[in-house]
Protein backbone atom coordinates (compact mmCIF):
# COMPACT_ATOMS: atom_id res chain seq x y z
CA UNK A 1 0.00 0.00 0.00
CA UNK A 2 1.83 3.26 -1.01
CA UNK A 3 1.86 6.02 1.49
CA UNK A 4 -0.66 8.38 -0.53
CA UNK A 5 -3.13 5.43 0.45
CA UNK A 6 -2.19 5.75 4.13
CA UNK A 7 -2.56 9.63 3.76
CA UNK A 8 -6.03 9.19 2.18
CA UNK A 9 -7.20 7.06 5.13
CA UNK A 10 -6.21 9.10 7.82
CA UNK A 11 -7.35 12.17 5.80
CA UNK A 12 -10.85 9.84 6.37
CA UNK A 13 -10.18 9.12 9.80
CA UNK A 14 -9.53 13.15 10.51
CA UNK A 15 -12.89 13.94 8.78
CA UNK A 16 -15.14 11.23 10.31
CA UNK A 17 -13.49 12.81 13.84
CA UNK A 18 -14.54 16.51 12.63
CA UNK A 19 -18.21 15.43 12.11
CA UNK A 20 -19.32 15.78 15.79
CA UNK A 21 -18.43 19.20 15.72
CA UNK A 22 -20.96 19.01 12.84
CA UNK A 23 -23.48 17.41 15.28
CA UNK A 24 -23.18 19.73 17.59
CA UNK A 25 -23.86 22.86 15.42
CA UNK A 26 -27.28 20.96 14.22
CA UNK A 27 -28.18 20.74 17.63
CA UNK A 28 -28.24 23.92 18.09
CA UNK A 29 -31.37 24.45 15.83
CA UNK A 30 -34.63 23.11 17.18
CA UNK A 31 -35.57 20.41 15.38
CA UNK A 32 -39.17 20.30 12.94
CA UNK A 33 -42.26 19.64 14.40
CA UNK A 34 -42.23 16.25 12.23
CA UNK A 35 -45.00 15.36 9.59
CA UNK A 36 -49.00 17.44 9.55
CA UNK A 37 -50.33 18.24 12.51
CA UNK A 38 -53.29 16.65 13.25
CA UNK A 39 -56.42 18.98 12.77
CA UNK A 40 -57.92 17.20 15.85
CA UNK A 41 -56.10 19.09 18.13
CA UNK A 42 -54.81 22.15 16.45
CA UNK A 43 -56.87 25.32 16.51
CA UNK A 44 -57.10 27.63 13.07
CA UNK A 45 -57.83 30.69 15.21
CA UNK A 46 -56.20 32.19 18.02
CA UNK A 47 -58.15 32.96 20.82
CA UNK A 48 -58.79 35.81 22.50
CA UNK A 49 -57.93 37.76 25.50
CA UNK A 50 -55.03 35.12 26.18
CA UNK A 51 -52.68 36.06 29.01
CA UNK A 52 -48.80 35.49 29.61
CA UNK A 53 -48.38 32.31 32.04
CA UNK A 54 -46.85 34.16 34.83
CA UNK A 55 -50.45 35.98 35.37
CA UNK A 56 -52.21 33.25 34.84
CA UNK A 57 -50.02 31.25 37.75
CA UNK A 58 -51.41 34.03 39.97
CA UNK A 59 -54.80 34.48 39.10
CA UNK A 60 -57.35 31.91 40.51
CA UNK A 61 -59.42 31.56 37.16
CA UNK A 62 -60.03 27.93 36.43
CA UNK A 63 -60.67 28.23 32.19
CA UNK A 64 -57.42 29.62 31.01
CA UNK A 65 -56.30 31.12 28.01
CA UNK A 66 -52.17 31.33 28.39
CA UNK A 67 -49.68 32.05 25.33
CA UNK A 68 -46.23 30.54 26.24
CA UNK A 69 -43.20 29.39 24.63
CA UNK A 70 -42.36 25.72 24.75
CA UNK A 71 -38.96 25.39 26.97
CA UNK A 72 -38.24 25.58 30.39
CA UNK A 73 -35.52 22.61 29.76
CA UNK A 74 -33.62 21.23 27.64
CA UNK A 75 -36.14 18.54 27.10
CA UNK A 76 -39.48 20.53 27.35
CA UNK A 77 -41.58 17.44 25.53
CA UNK A 78 -42.91 14.42 27.21
CA UNK A 79 -41.73 11.10 25.14
CA UNK A 80 -44.89 9.04 23.95
CA UNK A 81 -47.08 11.84 25.02
CA UNK A 82 -48.85 15.17 23.91
CA UNK A 83 -47.31 16.95 27.04
CA UNK A 84 -44.99 19.79 27.14
CA UNK A 85 -44.06 22.74 29.60
CA UNK A 86 -44.05 26.48 28.05
CA UNK A 87 -42.76 29.75 29.41
CA UNK A 88 -44.10 33.19 29.93
CA UNK A 89 -43.34 34.68 26.61
CA UNK A 90 -41.87 37.93 28.53
CA UNK A 91 -39.22 35.57 30.00
CA UNK A 92 -36.16 36.34 27.32
CA UNK A 93 -34.34 32.84 25.79
CA UNK A 94 -30.25 32.64 25.02
CA UNK A 95 -30.04 35.03 21.23
CA UNK A 96 -28.78 32.98 18.75
CA UNK A 97 -25.48 34.84 18.56
CA UNK A 98 -24.61 33.36 22.48
CA UNK A 99 -24.02 30.41 20.49
CA UNK A 100 -26.24 27.68 23.12
CA UNK A 101 -26.97 24.66 21.83
CA UNK A 102 -30.19 24.57 23.42
CA UNK A 103 -31.53 28.25 24.28
CA UNK A 104 -35.06 26.83 24.88
CA UNK A 105 -33.83 25.28 28.29
CA UNK A 106 -33.80 29.31 29.37
CA UNK A 107 -30.57 28.46 30.77
CA UNK A 108 -29.89 32.34 31.50
CA UNK A 109 -33.11 32.73 32.86
CA UNK A 110 -33.51 30.10 35.25
CA UNK A 111 -34.87 32.10 38.29
CA UNK A 112 -37.18 34.09 36.60
CA UNK A 113 -38.39 30.29 34.74
CA UNK A 114 -39.84 29.16 38.53
CA UNK A 115 -42.57 31.53 38.35
CA UNK A 116 -43.19 31.45 34.32
CA UNK A 117 -43.91 27.87 33.75
CA UNK A 118 -46.80 25.86 33.07
CA UNK A 119 -47.33 22.07 31.76
CA UNK A 120 -49.48 21.97 29.09
CA UNK A 121 -51.60 18.19 28.71
CA UNK A 122 -53.61 17.70 25.80
CA UNK A 123 -55.87 15.47 26.75
CA UNK A 124 -58.50 13.14 25.51
CA UNK A 125 -62.74 12.57 25.93
CA UNK A 126 -61.60 10.63 29.26
CA UNK A 127 -59.12 13.46 30.09
CA UNK A 128 -56.22 11.52 29.96
CA UNK A 129 -52.95 13.19 28.18
CA UNK A 130 -53.07 12.07 24.73
CA UNK A 131 -50.68 8.87 23.99
CA UNK A 132 -48.98 10.58 20.93
CA UNK A 133 -45.64 12.75 20.90
CA UNK A 134 -46.61 16.68 20.33
CA UNK A 135 -44.17 17.38 17.81
CA UNK A 136 -46.07 14.70 15.71
CA UNK A 137 -49.35 15.83 17.16
CA UNK A 138 -49.58 19.71 16.69
CA UNK A 139 -46.35 20.47 14.56
CA UNK A 140 -44.59 22.46 17.00
CA UNK A 141 -41.10 22.08 18.20
CA UNK A 142 -39.27 23.94 20.89
CA UNK A 143 -39.73 27.76 21.01
CA UNK A 144 -42.38 27.40 19.42
CA UNK A 145 -44.97 30.31 20.60
CA UNK A 146 -48.67 28.47 21.39
CA UNK A 147 -51.96 29.83 22.86
CA UNK A 148 -53.94 27.77 25.00
CA UNK A 149 -57.28 27.25 26.22
CA UNK A 150 -58.49 24.82 28.92
CA UNK A 151 -58.84 24.19 32.51
CA UNK A 152 -56.38 24.89 35.09
CA UNK A 153 -55.48 22.78 38.28
CA UNK A 154 -52.80 24.29 40.77
CA UNK A 155 -51.14 22.00 43.46
CA UNK A 156 -49.84 23.48 46.85
CA UNK A 157 -46.72 24.00 45.73
CA UNK A 158 -47.93 26.73 42.86
CA UNK A 159 -47.15 23.98 40.13
CA UNK A 160 -49.50 25.00 36.85
CA UNK A 161 -51.08 22.29 34.75
CA UNK A 162 -53.16 23.16 31.81
CA UNK A 163 -55.73 20.61 30.43
CA UNK A 164 -56.14 21.92 26.92
CA UNK A 165 -58.34 19.79 24.16
CA UNK A 166 -56.79 22.24 21.31
CA UNK A 167 -53.93 24.00 20.87
CA UNK A 168 -53.07 27.50 18.85
CA UNK A 169 -50.06 27.65 17.56
CA UNK A 170 -48.19 30.83 16.33
CA UNK A 171 -47.04 31.14 13.03
CA UNK B 1 3.00 -24.59 -21.62
CA UNK B 2 1.26 -21.09 -20.71
CA UNK B 3 -0.80 -23.60 -17.27
CA UNK B 4 0.35 -21.44 -14.32
CA UNK B 5 3.00 -23.37 -11.86
CA UNK B 6 3.65 -22.36 -8.81
CA UNK B 7 6.74 -22.56 -6.25
CA UNK B 8 6.20 -25.80 -4.28
CA UNK B 9 4.80 -24.98 -0.57
CA UNK B 10 7.70 -25.98 1.24
CA UNK B 11 9.94 -23.61 -0.63
CA UNK B 12 7.85 -20.72 1.06
CA UNK B 13 8.18 -22.46 4.41
CA UNK B 14 12.40 -23.56 4.15
CA UNK B 15 13.15 -19.96 3.27
CA UNK B 16 11.90 -18.79 6.37
CA UNK B 17 13.76 -21.39 8.26
CA UNK B 18 17.26 -20.50 6.29
CA UNK B 19 17.54 -17.47 8.02
CA UNK B 20 16.03 -17.65 11.59
CA UNK B 21 17.32 -14.38 13.05
CA UNK B 22 15.97 -12.39 10.56
CA UNK B 23 12.42 -14.19 10.37
CA UNK B 24 12.44 -14.35 14.43
CA UNK B 25 12.76 -10.26 14.16
CA UNK B 26 10.37 -9.68 11.76
CA UNK B 27 8.37 -11.98 13.69
CA UNK B 28 8.66 -10.40 16.93
CA UNK B 29 8.16 -7.25 15.32
CA UNK B 30 5.05 -8.12 14.16
CA UNK B 31 4.06 -9.72 17.06
CA UNK B 32 4.57 -6.58 18.97
CA UNK B 33 2.38 -4.14 16.32
CA UNK B 34 -0.48 -6.44 16.49
CA UNK B 35 -0.06 -6.71 20.58
CA UNK B 36 -0.29 -2.91 20.02
CA UNK B 37 -3.68 -3.29 18.17
CA UNK B 38 -5.14 -5.57 20.69
CA UNK B 39 -4.25 -3.34 23.45
CA UNK B 40 -6.71 -0.53 21.63
CA UNK B 41 -8.74 -2.64 20.61
CA UNK B 42 -9.49 -4.11 24.08
CA UNK B 43 -9.60 -0.73 25.29
CA UNK B 44 -12.46 0.12 23.12
CA UNK B 45 -14.17 -3.02 23.29
CA UNK B 46 -14.06 -2.61 26.79
CA UNK B 47 -15.32 1.00 27.09
CA UNK B 48 -18.44 -0.17 25.03
CA UNK B 49 -19.62 -3.29 27.12
CA UNK B 50 -18.86 -1.48 30.47
CA UNK B 51 -21.52 1.20 29.12
CA UNK B 52 -23.54 -1.36 27.42
CA UNK B 53 -24.22 -3.18 30.51
CA UNK B 54 -24.65 -0.56 32.45
CA UNK B 55 -28.24 0.05 31.45
CA UNK B 56 -31.43 -1.58 32.91
CA UNK B 57 -34.29 -1.20 30.30
CA UNK B 58 -36.28 -1.34 33.18
CA UNK B 59 -35.11 1.31 35.46
CA UNK B 60 -35.56 4.78 35.37
CA UNK B 61 -33.13 7.37 37.10
CA UNK B 62 -35.16 10.48 38.90
CA UNK B 63 -32.50 12.91 39.39
CA UNK B 64 -32.12 17.05 39.22
CA UNK B 65 -33.29 18.98 36.15
CA UNK B 66 -30.45 21.43 36.99
CA UNK B 67 -27.78 18.67 36.80
CA UNK B 68 -27.22 18.39 33.04
CA UNK B 69 -26.30 14.65 32.13
CA UNK B 70 -24.03 14.40 35.80
CA UNK B 71 -25.85 12.21 38.63
CA UNK B 72 -22.80 13.46 40.55
CA UNK B 73 -23.89 16.91 40.35
CA UNK B 74 -27.96 16.56 41.09
CA UNK B 75 -29.30 17.39 44.36
CA UNK B 76 -33.02 16.79 44.75
CA UNK B 77 -35.36 17.08 47.75
CA UNK B 78 -35.36 13.74 50.28
CA UNK B 79 -38.88 13.44 50.07
CA UNK B 80 -38.73 12.63 46.06
CA UNK B 81 -38.56 9.46 47.03
CA UNK B 82 -42.07 8.71 48.90
CA UNK B 83 -43.47 11.47 46.25
CA UNK B 84 -42.70 8.86 43.40
CA UNK B 85 -43.64 5.80 45.58
CA UNK B 86 -47.25 7.45 46.59
CA UNK B 87 -47.87 9.21 43.37
CA UNK B 88 -46.66 6.17 40.25
CA UNK B 89 -48.68 3.10 39.63
CA UNK B 90 -46.41 1.73 37.12
CA UNK B 91 -43.38 1.16 39.57
CA UNK B 92 -43.02 -2.47 40.50
CA UNK B 93 -43.67 -3.79 44.00
CA UNK B 94 -43.75 -6.83 45.37
CA UNK B 95 -44.65 -7.93 48.63
CA UNK B 96 -45.91 -4.34 49.70
CA UNK B 97 -42.26 -3.28 48.83
CA UNK B 98 -41.98 -0.51 46.21
CA UNK B 99 -38.87 -0.42 44.12
CA UNK B 100 -37.38 2.71 44.64
CA UNK B 101 -34.11 3.10 45.64
CA UNK B 102 -33.09 6.84 47.05
CA UNK B 103 -29.16 7.31 46.52
CA UNK B 104 -26.70 9.55 47.36
CA UNK B 105 -24.06 9.40 44.76
CA UNK B 106 -20.60 11.37 45.27
CA UNK B 107 -17.16 11.43 44.05
CA UNK B 108 -14.56 11.95 46.94
CA UNK B 109 -10.82 11.36 47.95
CA UNK B 110 -11.32 7.80 49.36
CA UNK B 111 -8.02 6.22 51.38
CA UNK B 112 -7.23 2.49 52.01
CA UNK B 113 -6.03 1.33 55.35
CA UNK B 114 -3.73 3.69 57.00
CA UNK B 115 -2.92 5.78 53.90
CA UNK B 116 -2.89 9.08 54.17
CA UNK B 117 -3.94 10.84 50.45
CA UNK B 118 -6.77 9.17 49.30
CA UNK B 119 -7.45 8.90 45.21
CA UNK B 120 -10.76 9.92 43.85
CA UNK B 121 -13.37 7.23 44.08
CA UNK B 122 -17.35 7.22 43.79
CA UNK B 123 -19.39 6.46 46.83
CA UNK B 124 -23.17 5.50 46.76
CA UNK B 125 -24.91 5.84 49.97
CA UNK B 126 -28.17 3.11 49.46
CA UNK B 127 -30.83 1.40 51.01
CA UNK B 128 -32.01 -1.59 51.78
CA UNK B 129 -34.19 -1.60 48.14
CA UNK B 130 -31.13 -1.03 46.14
CA UNK B 131 -30.66 -4.91 45.19
CA UNK B 132 -34.68 -4.70 44.28
CA UNK B 133 -33.61 -2.00 41.78
CA UNK B 134 -30.00 -2.69 40.91
CA UNK B 135 -30.57 -6.33 39.90
CA UNK B 136 -27.15 -6.94 38.56
CA UNK B 137 -26.12 -6.66 41.70
CA UNK B 138 -24.42 -9.85 43.77
CA UNK B 139 -23.08 -9.97 46.67
CA UNK B 140 -19.62 -12.29 46.28
CA UNK B 141 -18.14 -11.71 49.82
CA UNK B 142 -18.69 -11.21 53.08
CA UNK B 143 -21.80 -9.34 54.48
CA UNK B 144 -24.41 -6.37 53.54
CA UNK B 145 -22.76 -3.32 55.35
CA UNK B 146 -24.30 -2.53 58.62
CA UNK B 147 -23.98 1.11 60.24
CA UNK B 148 -21.24 2.51 59.53
CA UNK B 149 -19.93 0.16 57.32
CA UNK B 150 -18.94 -0.29 53.23
CA UNK B 151 -19.87 -2.76 50.67
CA UNK B 152 -16.67 -2.45 47.90
CA UNK B 153 -17.01 -3.01 44.24
CA UNK B 154 -15.28 -5.98 42.24
CA UNK B 155 -13.55 -2.80 40.21
CA UNK B 156 -13.50 -0.19 42.76
CA UNK B 157 -9.20 -1.26 44.05
CA UNK B 158 -8.79 -0.59 40.05
CA UNK B 159 -10.74 2.77 40.20
CA UNK B 160 -8.79 3.82 43.00
CA UNK B 161 -5.66 2.82 41.68
CA UNK B 162 -4.62 0.13 45.05
CA UNK B 163 -4.02 -3.45 45.42
CA UNK B 164 -7.46 -5.35 46.05
CA UNK B 165 -5.87 -6.62 48.71
CA UNK B 166 -5.60 -3.21 50.28
CA UNK B 167 -9.52 -3.38 49.99
CA UNK B 168 -10.27 -6.51 51.28
CA UNK B 169 -13.24 -7.51 53.16
CA UNK B 170 -12.03 -7.10 56.93
CA UNK B 171 -10.21 -4.01 56.14
CA UNK B 172 -11.10 -0.19 56.13
CA UNK B 173 -11.42 2.65 53.93
CA UNK B 174 -11.00 6.28 55.07
CA UNK B 175 -13.13 9.18 53.44
CA UNK B 176 -15.17 11.87 54.54
CA UNK B 177 -13.62 12.09 57.53
CA UNK B 178 -14.40 8.75 58.63
CA UNK B 179 -12.93 5.51 58.90
CA UNK B 180 -15.36 3.04 57.25
CA UNK B 181 -14.75 -1.25 57.48
CA UNK B 182 -15.69 -2.84 54.67
CA UNK B 183 -18.49 -5.33 55.38
CA UNK B 184 -18.32 -7.08 51.97
CA UNK B 185 -17.60 -6.90 48.32
CA UNK B 186 -20.04 -7.24 45.16
CA UNK B 187 -19.93 -7.54 41.28
CA UNK B 188 -22.44 -5.98 39.06
CA UNK B 189 -21.64 -7.68 35.33
CA UNK B 190 -18.77 -5.37 35.00
CA UNK B 191 -21.55 -2.42 34.88
CA UNK B 192 -19.97 0.97 35.95
CA UNK B 193 -21.52 0.20 39.47
CA UNK B 194 -18.63 -2.47 40.00
CA UNK B 195 -15.87 0.25 40.64
CA UNK B 196 -17.91 2.04 43.65
CA UNK B 197 -17.72 1.73 47.19
CA UNK B 198 -21.25 1.60 48.75
CA UNK B 199 -22.52 2.36 52.53
CA UNK B 200 -25.79 3.09 54.12
CA UNK B 201 -27.49 6.15 52.90
CA UNK B 202 -28.19 7.65 56.55
CA UNK B 203 -24.12 7.02 57.23
CA UNK B 204 -23.37 8.85 54.30
CA UNK B 205 -26.11 11.91 54.72
CA UNK B 206 -24.50 12.09 58.46
CA UNK B 207 -20.54 11.89 56.53
CA UNK B 208 -21.62 14.69 54.53
CA UNK B 209 -23.92 16.66 56.38
CA UNK B 210 -26.64 16.61 54.04
CA UNK B 211 -30.86 15.90 53.88
CA UNK B 212 -30.94 15.70 50.04
CA UNK B 213 -30.54 12.64 47.55
CA UNK B 214 -28.62 12.65 44.09
CA UNK B 215 -31.09 10.51 42.46
CA UNK B 216 -33.89 7.82 42.69
CA UNK B 217 -33.58 4.70 40.74
CA UNK B 218 -37.31 2.99 40.10
CA UNK B 219 -37.84 -0.23 38.46
CA UNK B 220 -41.01 -0.10 36.40
CA UNK B 221 -43.55 -3.13 36.01
CA UNK B 222 -43.31 -5.04 32.54
CA UNK B 223 -45.45 -2.97 30.20
CA UNK B 224 -45.48 0.32 32.22
CA UNK B 225 -44.43 3.25 30.08
CA UNK B 226 -41.61 5.57 30.91
CA UNK B 227 -43.46 8.56 30.16
CA UNK B 228 -45.91 7.87 33.33
CA UNK B 229 -42.36 8.97 35.05
CA UNK B 230 -41.66 11.63 32.92
CA UNK B 231 -45.11 13.12 33.65
CA UNK B 232 -44.57 12.93 37.07
CA UNK B 233 -41.63 15.16 36.21
CA UNK B 234 -43.58 17.66 34.24
CA UNK B 235 -46.36 18.13 36.24
CA UNK B 236 -43.99 18.63 39.59
CA UNK B 237 -42.03 21.65 38.29
CA UNK B 238 -41.24 22.85 41.66
CA UNK B 239 -39.09 19.81 42.49
CA UNK B 240 -36.74 20.61 38.98
CA UNK B 241 -36.49 16.86 38.40
CA UNK B 242 -36.26 15.19 35.09
CA UNK B 243 -36.17 11.27 34.28
CA UNK B 244 -34.69 9.47 31.97
CA UNK B 245 -33.99 5.80 31.26
CA UNK B 246 -31.16 4.39 32.38
CA UNK B 247 -30.52 2.99 29.41
CA UNK B 248 -30.49 5.97 27.35
CA UNK B 249 -28.64 7.68 30.64
CA UNK B 250 -25.50 5.43 29.72
CA UNK B 251 -26.54 5.98 26.19
CA UNK B 252 -25.81 9.12 26.47
CA UNK B 253 -22.41 8.73 28.31
CA UNK B 254 -21.48 6.17 24.72
CA UNK B 255 -21.58 9.62 22.95
CA UNK B 256 -20.10 11.43 25.50
CA UNK B 257 -17.00 8.76 24.79
CA UNK B 258 -17.27 9.15 21.34
CA UNK B 259 -14.54 11.22 20.50
CA UNK B 260 -12.47 8.80 22.58
CA UNK B 261 -13.40 5.45 21.17
CA UNK B 262 -12.76 7.82 17.69
CA UNK B 263 -8.95 8.96 19.06
CA UNK B 264 -8.39 4.98 19.23
CA UNK B 265 -9.73 4.03 16.32
CA UNK B 266 -6.90 6.63 15.00
CA UNK B 267 -3.81 5.00 17.22
CA UNK B 268 -5.34 1.64 15.54
CA UNK B 269 -4.65 2.84 12.01
CA UNK B 270 -1.93 4.59 13.10
CA UNK B 271 -0.23 1.37 14.91
CA UNK B 272 -1.08 -0.76 11.87
CA UNK B 273 0.04 2.13 9.49
CA UNK B 274 3.76 2.26 11.45
CA UNK B 275 4.06 -1.91 11.44
CA UNK B 276 3.34 -1.93 7.72
CA UNK B 277 5.93 0.39 7.15
CA UNK B 278 8.06 -1.52 9.48
CA UNK B 279 7.06 -5.10 7.77
CA UNK B 280 7.94 -3.22 4.32
CA UNK B 281 11.44 -2.21 5.36
CA UNK B 282 12.05 -6.07 6.68
CA UNK B 283 10.85 -7.02 3.37
CA UNK B 284 12.63 -5.35 1.84
CA UNK B 285 15.71 -5.91 3.00
CA UNK B 286 14.80 -9.66 2.87
CA UNK B 287 13.91 -9.66 -0.63
CA UNK B 288 16.91 -7.38 -1.60
CA UNK B 289 19.56 -10.16 -0.69
CA UNK B 290 17.53 -12.76 -2.92
CA UNK B 291 17.73 -11.11 -6.11
CA UNK B 292 19.97 -13.27 -7.49
CA UNK B 293 17.68 -16.19 -5.89
CA UNK B 294 14.30 -14.40 -7.86
CA UNK B 295 16.29 -14.05 -11.04
CA UNK B 296 17.60 -17.80 -11.01
CA UNK B 297 13.79 -18.80 -10.43
CA UNK B 298 12.75 -16.88 -13.14
CA UNK B 299 15.62 -17.90 -15.46
CA UNK B 300 14.75 -21.61 -14.42
CA UNK B 301 10.78 -20.74 -15.77
CA UNK B 302 9.40 -19.92 -12.89
CA UNK B 303 6.61 -17.19 -14.26
CA UNK B 304 6.69 -13.70 -12.05
CA UNK B 305 3.34 -14.28 -10.39
CA UNK B 306 4.25 -17.53 -8.89
CA UNK B 307 7.14 -15.70 -7.07
CA UNK B 308 5.47 -12.96 -6.24
CA UNK B 309 3.11 -15.90 -4.69
CA UNK B 310 5.75 -17.67 -3.09
CA UNK B 311 6.74 -14.52 -1.29
CA UNK B 312 3.54 -13.48 -0.08
CA UNK B 313 3.19 -16.93 1.55
CA UNK B 314 6.02 -16.24 3.43
CA UNK B 315 4.61 -12.54 4.80
CA UNK B 316 1.19 -14.47 5.41
CA UNK B 317 2.88 -17.43 6.91
CA UNK B 318 5.20 -14.83 9.61
CA UNK B 319 2.29 -12.70 10.43
CA UNK B 320 -0.46 -15.47 10.95
CA UNK B 321 2.29 -16.76 13.46
CA UNK B 322 2.97 -13.16 14.55
CA UNK B 323 -1.22 -12.54 15.30
CA UNK B 324 -1.40 -16.05 16.64
CA UNK B 325 1.10 -15.54 19.54
CA UNK B 326 -0.10 -12.09 19.70
CA UNK B 327 -3.20 -13.25 20.33
CA UNK B 328 -2.52 -15.56 22.76
CA UNK B 329 -0.06 -13.08 24.81
CA UNK B 330 -3.50 -10.36 24.86
CA UNK B 331 -5.87 -13.39 25.91
CA UNK B 332 -3.65 -14.14 28.71
CA UNK B 333 -2.13 -11.12 29.53
CA UNK B 334 -4.42 -8.37 29.06
CA UNK B 335 -7.95 -9.79 28.79
CA UNK B 336 -10.30 -8.74 32.17
CA UNK B 337 -6.91 -6.24 33.06
CA UNK B 338 -8.85 -3.03 34.71
CA UNK B 339 -8.28 0.08 33.49
CA UNK B 340 -9.06 3.21 35.31
CA UNK B 341 -11.14 5.98 33.64
CA UNK B 342 -13.52 9.49 34.53
CA UNK B 343 -16.58 7.62 35.60
CA UNK B 344 -15.18 4.24 37.11
CA UNK B 345 -13.34 1.52 36.02
CA UNK B 346 -13.62 -0.85 33.53
CA UNK B 347 -11.97 -4.58 32.05
CA UNK B 348 -10.14 -4.58 29.29
CA UNK B 349 -11.73 -6.55 26.92
CA UNK B 350 -10.33 -9.17 24.34
CA UNK B 351 -13.02 -10.56 22.72
CA UNK B 352 -14.15 -12.33 18.71
CA UNK B 353 -14.73 -9.23 17.74
CA UNK B 354 -10.95 -7.88 18.85
CA UNK B 355 -9.74 -11.04 17.83
CA UNK B 356 -10.74 -10.45 14.36
CA UNK B 357 -9.74 -7.16 14.18
CA UNK B 358 -6.11 -7.71 16.16
CA UNK B 359 -5.70 -10.90 13.99
CA UNK B 360 -7.06 -9.13 10.43
CA UNK B 361 -4.18 -6.56 10.91
CA UNK B 362 -1.89 -9.16 11.47
CA UNK B 363 -2.23 -10.94 8.47
CA UNK B 364 -3.02 -7.49 5.97
CA UNK B 365 0.44 -6.27 7.29
CA UNK B 366 1.93 -9.82 6.14
CA UNK B 367 0.68 -9.65 2.67
CA UNK B 368 0.80 -5.97 2.07
CA UNK B 369 3.70 -5.82 3.52
CA UNK B 370 5.43 -8.31 0.94
CA UNK B 371 4.05 -7.11 -2.40
CA UNK B 372 6.07 -3.82 -3.04
CA UNK B 373 9.57 -5.38 -2.42
CA UNK B 374 8.48 -8.49 -4.32
CA UNK B 375 7.23 -6.39 -7.22
CA UNK B 376 10.35 -4.54 -7.27
CA UNK B 377 12.65 -7.62 -7.10
CA UNK B 378 11.14 -8.69 -10.21
CA UNK B 379 11.14 -5.85 -12.42
CA UNK B 380 14.85 -5.64 -12.76
CA UNK B 381 15.47 -7.69 -15.93
CA UNK B 382 16.94 -11.45 -15.34
CA UNK B 383 20.55 -10.79 -16.87
CA UNK B 384 21.19 -7.67 -14.34
CA UNK B 385 19.88 -9.46 -11.38
CA UNK B 386 22.07 -12.82 -11.98
CA UNK B 387 24.89 -10.77 -12.14
CA UNK B 388 24.41 -8.72 -8.57
CA UNK B 389 26.12 -9.29 -5.57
Amino acid sequence: MSVKSWGMMLLTATAAIGCGEADRQTATTPANGSGSPDAAYVLTAEPTGSLGVGEVRSSAAEDVTVVGRIGGSAQPFVNGLAVFTIVDPAVPYCADDEGCPTPWDYCCAQNQVKENIATVEIVDDRGQPVAKDAKALLGVKELSTVVVHGKARRDEQGNLTVLASKVYVKK
Amino acid sequence: MFQFRPLPWEYGVRNLLRRPSRSALTLGALATVVLLVFVVVGFIRGLERSLAVSGDPSVMLVYSLAAEESIENSSIAARTSGLISASLDGIQKRFGVTHVSPELYLGTRVAAGDQQHGALGLVRGVTDAVPLVRRQVRLVDGTWPGPGEVLVGNLAPAKLGYDPEELAVGNTVAFEGRTWPISGRFVAGGSALESEIWCRLPDFQQALKRQDLSVVALLLKDGAAPAEVELFCARHRDLGLRAVGETAYYDSLQKHYLPVRMVAWLVVFLVAGAGVFAGLNMMYGAVAGRIREVATLQAVGYRRRAILLSLIQEGALLSAAASLLAGVAALWLLNGMAVRFTMGAFTLRVDSAALLIGCGTGLLLGVLGAIPPAIKALRLPVAESLKAI
